[in-house]
């Protein structure tokens, strides 16, 4: 494992990310804009299914919110990857990290609940209850990866 | 339809437990002391690189992080890999963090080889 992120370091890309003045924080600033696109999208989707927005047609809405959600995360993966691979070991080895990882992969779970959920029942809205509580975990784990993104900055 | 927390509350209550968990930040001068610090050692290693440049120094066996500025501002203050090398004397001036038992500090002037590196030139010690 050790040799492994020894290895993402020394890729090309990645050492000319550590060294680049203009690349590094654009990439930095592509990721949070990705983030800030999939917070936002989830938000929505999560506050509609909790019953906000009733005057919006439901199912285009949820649809375009769907297709920017999934776009950011795309977006975020890629650009996070890239942050990673500059000093792949020293994140890895950080416990925040590892409870971010943690928390998108519950947050990943919980998506797919959602959808199995709204699969056999139909409609959001009539999944009843268990989909709002699941709409309410989304809204807190996505917060919190955003809160423990920010943090592998600060600790 | 009941839920055990309302959406306002969940993000409330998720921010509360993450702010929670933060003791310091590196970000800034917040979590370093006021007052100024000295620390002689040997290089342990050098990172010159995004997002901040640093050094690993050996003093008596306990081995500290010294940050510097970012690579940019590092680079400029003329602080290069080529400067320098894993053993040799260094002295880092600047603020150790407010942590005693944190063996981490923030420098703004870098000495090795008797060159001084000021990678925080408005931040260094009345002469």
């Amino acid at each position: 494992m050790a040799e492994f992120l020894a290895g993402i370091e020394q890729l090309a890309l990645a050492r000319g990310l550590k060294a680049s003045f203009v690349a590094y924080p654009i990439v930095n600033a592509l990721h949070i804009m990705a983030v800030g696109a999939l917070l936002t999208s989830v938000g929505l989707m999560d506050f509609s299914v909790l019953g906000a927005f009733r005057s919006l047609p439901h199912a285009p809405f949820v649809a375009l919110l769907r297709r920017v959600a999934l776009g950011a995360f795309g977006g975020a993966i890629i650009t996070g990857a890239l942050l990673f691979s500059v000093k792949a070991s020293t994140y890895a080895a950080m416990p925040i990290f590892v409870v971010k990882i943690t928390l998108i992969l519950l947050a990943g779970a919980n998506f797919l609940a959602f959808t199995r959920l709204t699969r056999t029942s139909g409609v959001a809205e009539s999944a009843g209850g268990i989909a709002a509580v699941l709409a309410v975990i989304s809204l807190g784990l996505w917060t919190c990866v955003l809160f423990a993104g920010r943090f592998i900055g600060f600790l | 339809m009941q839920l055990p927390l309302n959406p306002m509350q969940g993000v409330v209550l998720a921010a509360a437990l993450m702010f929670g968990t933060a003791a310091y930040a590196h970000h800034g001068w917040s979590w370093t002391q006021d007052e100024f610090f000295e620390l002689k050692g040997k290089i342990a290693a050098i990172y010159i690189g995004n997002p901040h440049a640093t050094l690993d120094v050996d003093a008596q066996g306990e081995v500290w992080r010294v940050e510097m500025a970012p690579p940019a501002r590092t680079i400029a203050a003329g602080f290069t890999e080529e400067v320098a090398k894993l053993g040799d004397a260094v002295t880092a001036i600047g603020h150790r963090s407010r942590e005693e038992a944190e063996k981490r500090m923030k420098a703004v002037r870098i000495i090795v080889g008797g060159k001084r590196y000021d990678v925080y030139p408005d931040r260094l010690p009345p002469a």
